[in-house]
């Protein structure tokens, strides 16, 4: 687990003051229109915390950030927040910029938002704990998997659905083993059945 | 960030972790960690490239720093910078190196009461100095090299508005002797223009403009220009090498004249009597002439320089003959007391072979404008006698560069307060007070105008590495907190706007995209002698001592003045002719080593009046045997790579400064004097193993670095090794009834579209080796270090091995101590890069028992490091042994940071136990790949080349697709008569194709 | 392959051998077995500790890299092969005097196959070791073994160095096994004469062994087929191994001799070390009365054989490379007599070619000592007939710029001792625990000579 895992009674807190606000907003009327004191949605609040979950799978991150919400509900574009992945070997990682974007005006009541604009206030960046990665001999090429139409999912798993995200296990079978998520198998599987190229070169160098 | 290690940067970028781990023993970066804002012009996985300026040597090549997500990564050449024209060589690409010098300092340091240098505040720091500028400003002096027109121009007005004792611009290896020669001559304070490109005869009095001239970038290209075999005329042109030692630039030549050293003078006048004897045209010089080379007919010149009449003469009419002939002068190590009266005889033989205004330019004001040597000297004088109070260091280490006997060193302890500006120690940085370091050329904004008409910009890109502050925005800020008047008088805003400021009559942001603005002016015409003339007295040069041996201290072409001997890279690149690396040796003449009963790696003793030294021996044929040769550059007692530190031994020095053996001489105009001692050579009676990077340079008649006479590529028989009409390959290696014609395109995939290969041109190879140190820094190849080397470690991917004649089959000497084939007067030295051929049958596929190595669809000789479990059959079996192996993890033990932060992400760097070699810089491949696949199309020619191939000052190198017949590669390997393939023999069907070295023959009259 | 048997001795063999419960052979051969004494105890104990030094070098060099081997850059083999390669050398003679020799019914044989056997198991396990000390990456070195995995990558079955991964675990395999049945017979004789520990073990081992007339033919009949199939792996394991050479394009290295001449030069290091290692055995055993000067003598004329053949290939190397007229093999084969590493070809010729002829002597062949010596020599020469030919063979290739030399660190030197103690180790552990000498086979022999009066010689 990341050193970054809350206390129990830290979780506890936040759970109690979920809820809470989730009753208080829960009576109709309460919303008020301007978007600074904008109360976020019981699902923003349902979805913070099952992000922060720490019994679900995947590590607790830094602050918790739920794709479903944004990916899923709010059907944010991946390559809005994760831009330059069409362009670059690498998937761009959103700067706390980015993030700011929105939520400078929204969801300054979550704790999770809270904790963004505190990192935002100091300049700091944030230390997303990494969950999909490949060798460092591997050269592997977003840019070119989002020009062949690979979907993200296909490798990241349906982060769409996920509120705390966590290397989804697939397994495909090859000479009769079992290749495992982002194993040199899982890959080849995939770029056989697509006629992709197979050389040793097109990836290690 | 302050102090951010490698690892915290790599979680700046994430994924840029590639360089960070191993092959096979992956260290994992488990954080993602994006930036807080991310620069717009940053996309993490996409370089960005900044035109920049190279600030190694004064030549100033244009440069295009490669950054990834911030940080350079690799330095390339500026293709539209009218000086290198995109080629860059060794020292500029090794330069990335001082950026991310594991000796830099992370800030200003102060000299404690323990005499230790501890960090303090830059405020703080700027107090001191401040404080120290109002007590006696009138007594501080401000000591270091040219920094660009507009850095100079706010040095200056620092200097006039603090009110300092005065500015001394230094540069070692200043071409003094040249300058006052020019206005001696043609009464005009400048420095000549050479054009190589033009010239159909050249001869170099002891000139090396191809390692160490004013400009070796360029004048190598101009002269690959005019000798190149398929657009001049029979060979283009000639090139005459007139000097004591088989240099590199000698090594290029088609004829070697082995003068005394210090007569190159009265050679050129005597070439210029006789060349007006042949009937050359200008009348320009003869008058001039008459006086000075009264008496200096063939044979007196012959007795005086060692050159036979006959040759005097041949020389001399063929100079007649030539239409544009050119004359260069002496460089630094042949620059004697009569440097100027040498150099004058050098310029008046141009002026009589009407060179000057065509092949020679006589630009008014080029050149860097450094303060007389004579005014240094004067200086050291005054802080000898206490006179100096605050010394103000910058660009340069006088305490290694001056020559010990001019006391330098007493003199430097004699200043009460020494303040250095060197972003990382240095021997005068060692004795200083106080370090402000400056930032990095990477770092810092800034100008240069190598000549007119070129200005050339530096900007920043990267920063916030170490806590350093440029020297001007330092010296501004001390001087503005000396009051208002000072203020006043001083530039106001910081560096950059100044900067700005004095390029506002150009386009700026234009200028900083293209790297300056280059307007060529148009050629001066022919000035004239001056008056001048009639003072030059070209004589003897007077030489200290006695002893039967002219001390001959020729620079490095990798160290330099000792600049780059802290560059672990240029340690471990051979010196081009030597071959040896890390080390300081003494060259001695065969004969004169039999004499003496030395053998190479024996220790000897070299003894002048002013100094002492012990260094091992490289006995060779190509050096007079009244000649003993040692090179700049070593001899450092500080810096990791410079001194033995690296080693283990902290503090020891490595080599031996030549500059503690020499006197302090100047030339008639007060200029630096090198060529100024005799020497006394004693054996040691011990050994030393010298760290060879080359075994023998004798090629055994094996099919390696082959020649072609200029006769039988024109087809007209001769008794060149080739034959009429057939190839050099059938021609030279004896009969080859079983070699097996092929065509490397059949060894890609029918499906394939490309099958890279590459061209080398061994007439146009120099043997530089800006290609090697292009292949270190793009492929994170380690530096392996002394010892490694000795043990025949080195790692370099690629290598030149210098061969001299077609060998011979002795079997002298069991054991490959570098017998040197080398003679007197002998120029069939064969420069021959060695890389990986990515063979079409390759010797090391089959015998991989788990197919690490293999062949790719695209001809690629493939290398998988993590496949590989390091049996190292297939190194055993490459007959170009051009694979290497990891013996130690080299990349960890040798990357302190924060070296690793220069890796190539796009290269693995590779692990311990595994075998590594060239793939033809495939990440380029694949970079160019991707473009061309989302385009649906095959990578068009010149899309995409080798880091080798981009370096390369002459275009000898060329690489690209053999499928595509319009592509250059494919038109040079289809050379019949010059292209052969490295071991032919062994039809390993290589997919380099070489062309022969073309020998020219010595010049008729 | 095998000439037909002659019919009586084919009818000793299957005749079940009467055994009095204790026989002069059982009670000699199985005091060997008794009680250790403590130079016994000294040595065992020096060689263990000598192992484990050398393992612990071993694991340093794991840790730190090759680098700390002598290796240079054109010399990427070098004592880790060249021991790897005499050790497979070694292993050679067990299965050619067990397997070879038994279907060529040379009953003189069966005094030492035993113990030529057990040597050939402890040669190939130590042998074995070698290509894993030898690779840069022994954590990765299963990437060598052809097994079905997710990556879907395969080995490259063009490559020698996977022929000689199977040629040595086969040979492995089947020379276990040939030991291990050869020693069922005996381990139940031990069975029966031992307690406490000892007892357990041998049941155990004996597989319930009661020297009936069924088992005596089924043992038989398997040790007959087991020599048949072991005899053409006395040929192909070290043809295997030469290839690891003869395939590539070194000079010196691409030669078609290589096969004949690498399994000549087994079988002679092979007999060599059994000489080497049974005269001293029998010395402090008392085993005069088995192991015979007759036996000793058989085997000078195998090393005189073999020395013959050996001596030949080393001509016939630098005849081919002299007629080749190929300059990079014949200034390789130059250097190799002359150059850096003169020094090792001289004991190489000498030692191989030279000493062995002394056995033209009747005289020689049977006095012991002079064998003894010999036998040690030619040890001697095989290792450096493996080093010449990988170390001046790698140091003068091809390109000239890039000639090196090699000389062994003190890593490298130390494991190869180890290797010694190692094998040693082996040895000396399985004198107290197994019969030395097939105690059945000697037997058989005694009634055999019963039935013909006269010695064992055919």
């Amino acid at each position: 687990m990341s050193r970054h895992a809350p206390g129990p009674s830290k979780l506890f807190a936040v759970l109690l003051f979920a809820l809470t606000c989730a009753v208080v907003l829960g009576l109709p009327g309460a919303r008020s229109v301007s978007a600074q004191q904008a109360k976020s949605s019981d699902a923003a609040y349902e979805a913070q915390r099952l992000a922060a979950d720490p019994d679900a799978p995947g590590p607790v991150q830094p602050i918790p950030f739920s794709h479903a919400l944004h990916a899923g509900k709010y059907q944010i574009d991946c390559l809005y927040c994760h831009s330059g992945t069409d362009r670059s070997r690498m998937a761009g990682v959103p700067p706390v910029e980015t993030c700011m974007g929105c939520h400078a005006q929204f969801g300054s009541d979550l704790e999770g938002v809270q904790k963004l604009q505190e990192y935002w206030k100091n300049q700091q960046t944030i230390d997303w704990v990494r969950i999909h990665r490949v060798p460092d001999y591997v050269k592997f090429r977003h840019n070119r998997h989002v020009a062949a139409g690979v979907a993200c999912q296909t490798c990241h798993g349906p982060v769409q659905d996920l509120h705390k995200l966590y290397l989804v296990p697939d397994t495909k079978w090859v000479n009769g083993m079992p290749a495992d998520k982002l194993k040199m198998g899982w890959c080849l599987s995939c770029h056989w059945q697509n006629k992709a190229s197979v050389d040793c070169l097109t990836c290690h160098y | 960030m302050p102090e951010l290690d490698r690892r915290d940067f790599l979680k700046l970028v994430g994924a840029g972790a590639g360089a960070a781990a191993a092959a096979g023993c992956s260290e994992r970066v488990t954080k993602l960690i994006p930036y807080v804002i991310q620069p717009e012009t940053i996309t993490p996985g996409i370089p960005v490239y900044y035109a920049s300026t190279c600030r190694e040597c004064p030549a100033a090549c244009g440069v295009h720093v490669k950054t990834r997500e911030g940080r350079p990564i690799k330095l390339e050449g500026n293709p539209a910078h009218p000086v290198n024209k995109g080629a860059l060589c060794a020292r500029g690409q090794a330069s990335i190196g001082r950026t991310y010098h594991p000796d830099r300092f992370a800030g200003p340091l102060q000299r404690g009461s323990d005499g230790k240098l501890s960090p303090i505040a830059w405020d703080q720091a700027l107090d001191v100095l401040a404080g120290k500028l109002r007590e006696s400003a009138a007594q501080t002096w401000l000591l270091g090299a040219d920094r660009g027109p507009t850095g100079n121009e706010v040095l200056a007005r620092f200097v006039s508005a603090v009110g300092l004792g005065g500015r001394i611009v230094y540069e070692p290896f200043a071409p003094e002797s040249l300058r006052a020669a020019t206005a001696a001559v043609f009464g005009i304070d400048t420095e000549p223009l050479f054009d190589l490109s033009k010239a159909d005869l050249v001869i170099s009095f002891g000139g090396d403009v191809l390692e160490t001239g004013s400009s070796p970038t360029e004048h190598a290209r101009q002269l690959a220009e005019a000798r190149d075999v398929a657009t001049k005329e029979r060979g283009g042109a000639r090139f005459v090498y007139v000097g004591p030692r088989l240099s590199m630039t000698a090594g290029n030549a088609d004829e070697w004249v082995v003068a005394k050293p210090g007569t190159e003078g009265i050679l050129a006048l005597a070439l210029a009597k006789a060349a007006i004897a042949a009937g050359a045209g200008a009348e320009g010089g003869h008058g001039a002439l008459a006086s000075l080379a009264g008496g200096l007919d063939p044979a007196t010149a012959a007795a005086r320089t060692g050159v036979d009449a006959k040759t005097i003469e041949r020389l001399g009419a063929a100079l007649a003959k030539a239409k544009a002939p050119l004359a260069l002068p002496p460089s630094t190590g042949l620059t004697s007391a009569r440097g100027v009266a040498t150099a004058g005889a050098v310029l008046v033989l141009n002026q009589v072979l009407g060179a000057v205004g065509n092949t020679v330019q006589i630009p008014a004001g080029s050149g860097t404008k450094t303060t007389s040597y004579k005014d240094l000297l004067a200086l050291v004088d005054a802080m000898k006698s206490g006179k100096v109070s605050v010394l103000l260091v910058h660009d340069a280490d006088p305490l290694y560069s001056m020559p010990a006997s001019s006391g330098f060193a007493e003199a430097l302890a004699k200043v009460p307060f020494v303040v250095s500006f060197a972003s990382s120690i240095d021997e005068t940085t060692n004795a200083a007070h106080l370090v402000l370091p400056d930032s990095t050329p990477l770092e810092s904004w800034g100008d240069a105008s190598p000549r007119p008409g070129v200005r050339s910009l530096l900007q920043p890109t990267l920063a916030g590495l170490f806590d350093v502050r440029s020297i001007f925005d330092v010296l501004l800020d001390a001087g503005r907190k000396l009051g208002a008047e000072v203020a006043a008088k001083l530039p106001s805003g910081d560096f950059r706007s100044i900067l700005e400021a004095a390029w506002s009559d150009t386009a700026w942001r234009d200028a900083l995209a293209r790297g300056g603005v280059f307007a060529e002016t148009a050629p001066t015409g022919a000035p004239g002698l001056a008056a001048g003339v009639a003072k030059l007295e070209v004589a003897e040069p007077r030489l200290d001592g006695d002893g039967p041996f002219t001390l001959l201290a020729h620079p490095s072409p990798m160290l330099s003045d000792g600049r780059g001997a802290n560059l672990p890279w240029l340690q471990e690149l051979p010196d081009p002719v030597a071959k040896i690396t890390w080390q300081s040796w003494a060259e001695l003449g065969q004969e004169a080593a039999d004499k003496l009963g030395l053998v190479t790696g024996d220790v000897v003793v070299v003894e002048t009046p002013t100094g002492r030294a012990e260094l091992p021996a490289w006995v060779r044929g190509g050096l007079r045997d009244d000649v003993v040769a040692i090179a700049t550059g070593q001899g450092h007692g500080v810096g990791r790579y410079a001194s033995r530190e690296n080693d283990g031994q902290p503090g020891e020095v490595r080599g031996v400064n030549v500059l503690s053996l020499l006197p302090t001489l100047t030339d008639e105009a007060g200029g630096r004097a090198w060529l100024c001692t005799k020497a006394k050579v004693t054996p040691a009676g011990r050994k030393e193993r010298i760290a060879f990077s080359q075994a023998s340079d004798n090629k055994r008649q094996r099919e390696l670095g082959e020649t072609v006479s200029l006769a039988a590529l024109l087809g007209e028989g001769g008794h060149g090794e080739a034959a009429e009409g057939e190839g050099v390959g059938e021609g030279s290696a004896g009969e080859h009834e079983f070699i097996v014609p092929y065509n490397a395109v059949d060894d890609a995939a029918a499906t394939a579209l490309h099958r890279w290969g590459m061209s080398i041109d061994l007439d146009r190879c120099t043997g530089c080796s800006a290609c090697v140190a292009a292949c270190y820094v793009e492929n994170n190849v380690p530096v392996v270090g002394e010892e490694q080397v000795i043990r025949g470690r080195l790692q370099a991917w690629l290598r030149i091995e210098r061969y001299v004649t077609e060998g011979e089959l002795d079997y002298r000497g069991g054991r490959p101590a570098r017998s040197s084939h080398e003679s007197l007067g002998n120029v069939d030295v064969r420069y021959s890069p060695m890389l990986c051929q990515q063979c079409g049958s390759a010797p090391c596929e089959p015998v991989c028992p788990v197919i690490a190595t293999y062949h790719n669809p695209e001809g690629l000789n493939g290398m998988v490091y993590n496949r590989c479990i390091g049996t190292r059959y297939c190194a055993n079996n490459c007959p170009y042994k051009v694979r290497r192996f990891n013996w130690y993890d080299y990349n960890l033990k040798n990357f302190p940071e924060p070296l690793p932060l220069m890796l190539n992400p796009d290269v693995t760097v590779r692990g311990q136990g595994v075998m590594e070699k060239c793939t033809f810089c495939v990440q380029r491949i694949e970079l160019a790949r991707q473009k061309a696949k989302n385009e649906r199309r095959a990578i068009a020619d010149g899309e995409v080349t080798t880091a080798c191939a981009q370096a390369c000052p002459t275009q000898a190198i060329h690489f690209g697709n053999l499928k595509d017949a319009a592509s250059v590669v494919a038109k040079k390997s289809a050379d019949a008569k010059r292209g052969y393939h490295a071991l032919q023999e062994l039809n390993t069907r290589p997919a380099i194709t070489y062309l022969a070295k073309v020998t020219r023959g010595s010049v008729e009259g | 392959m095998t000439p037909p048997p002659p019919a009586v001795s084919v009818a000793d063999m299957i005749r079940p051998v009467p055994t009095p419960p204790d026989s002069q052979a059982n009670q000699d051969i199985l005091a060997v077995m008794g009680r250790p004494t403590l130079p016994y105890w000294l040595l065992l104990g020096f060689l263990v500790a000598f192992v484990h030094a050398a393992g612990a070098v071993w694991v340093y060099q794991v840790y730190e890299g090759l680098g700390i081997a002598g290796y240079s850059h054109p010399i990427f083999w070098g004592v880790y092969i060249v021991t790897f390669v005499f050790w497979v050398g070694i292993a050679h003679a067990g299965t050619l005097i067990s397997a070879i020799l038994y279907l060529f019914r040379s009953k003189w044989r069966n005094a030492i196959n035993r113990s030529a056997e057990a040597m050939t198991v402890f040669a190939v396990l130590t042998a074995a070791q070698f290509l894993g000390i030898h690779v840069g990456r022994i954590w990765k070195s299963y990437f060598i073994l052809p097994y079905p995995n997710q990556r879907g990558l395969w080995v490259n079955f063009k490559s020698p160095l996977v022929w000689d991964t199977f040629a040595i675990t086969t040979y492995a395999t089947i020379s276990i096994v040939f030991f291990y049945v050869g020693l069922l017979p005996d381990l139940a004789i031990a069975r029966d004469r031992s307690t406490g520990w000892r007892k357990l073990l041998y049941t155990a081992l004996a597989l319930g062994w009661h020297g009936t007339g069924r088992q005596w033919k089924a043992w038989n009949r398997s040790v007959l087929h087991l020599s048949g199939l072991a005899t053409p792996l006395v040929l192909s394991v070290h043809s295997v191994v030469s290839w690891d050479f003869a395939m590539s394009i070194v000079p010196g290295w691409h030669a078609t001799i290589f096969a004949p001449y690498f399994v000549a030069g087994a079988i002679f290091s092979g007999f060599a070390m059994v000489l080497t290692v049974m005269i001293p055995v029998r010395r402090i055993f008392g085993l005069e009365a088995y192991i015979t000067n007759y036996h000793f003598e058989n085997m000078a004329r195998f090393i005189l054989l073999t020395s013959l053949i050996v001596g030949y290939s080393y001509s016939i190397e630098y005849f081919i490379a002299w007629y080749s007229g190929v300059e990079p093999e014949q200034t390789s084969f130059w250097y190799r007599a002359f150059g850096p590493y003169w020094i090792s070809t001289w004991i190489m010729i000498i030692c191989n070619a030279v000493v062995p002829q002394v056995f033209w002597f009747p005289k020689a062949r049977t006095h012991i000592p002079t064998i003894f010596v010999v036998s040690t020599l030619v040890n001697v020469g095989m290792w450096f007939e493996r080093y010449v030919i990988i170390i001046s063979g790698l140091s003068r290739e091809y390109d000239p710029a890039v000639w090196g030399l090699y000389t062994p660190h003190a890593a490298e030197l130390t494991i190869l001792a180890g290797s010694f103690c190692f094998f040693a180790m082996f040895f000396v552990a399985f004198i107290k625990i197994f019969p030395v000498i097939a105690i059945a086979e000697v037997k058989e022999l005694v009634i055999h000579e019963r039935a013909h009066g006269q010695g064992g010689a055919h």
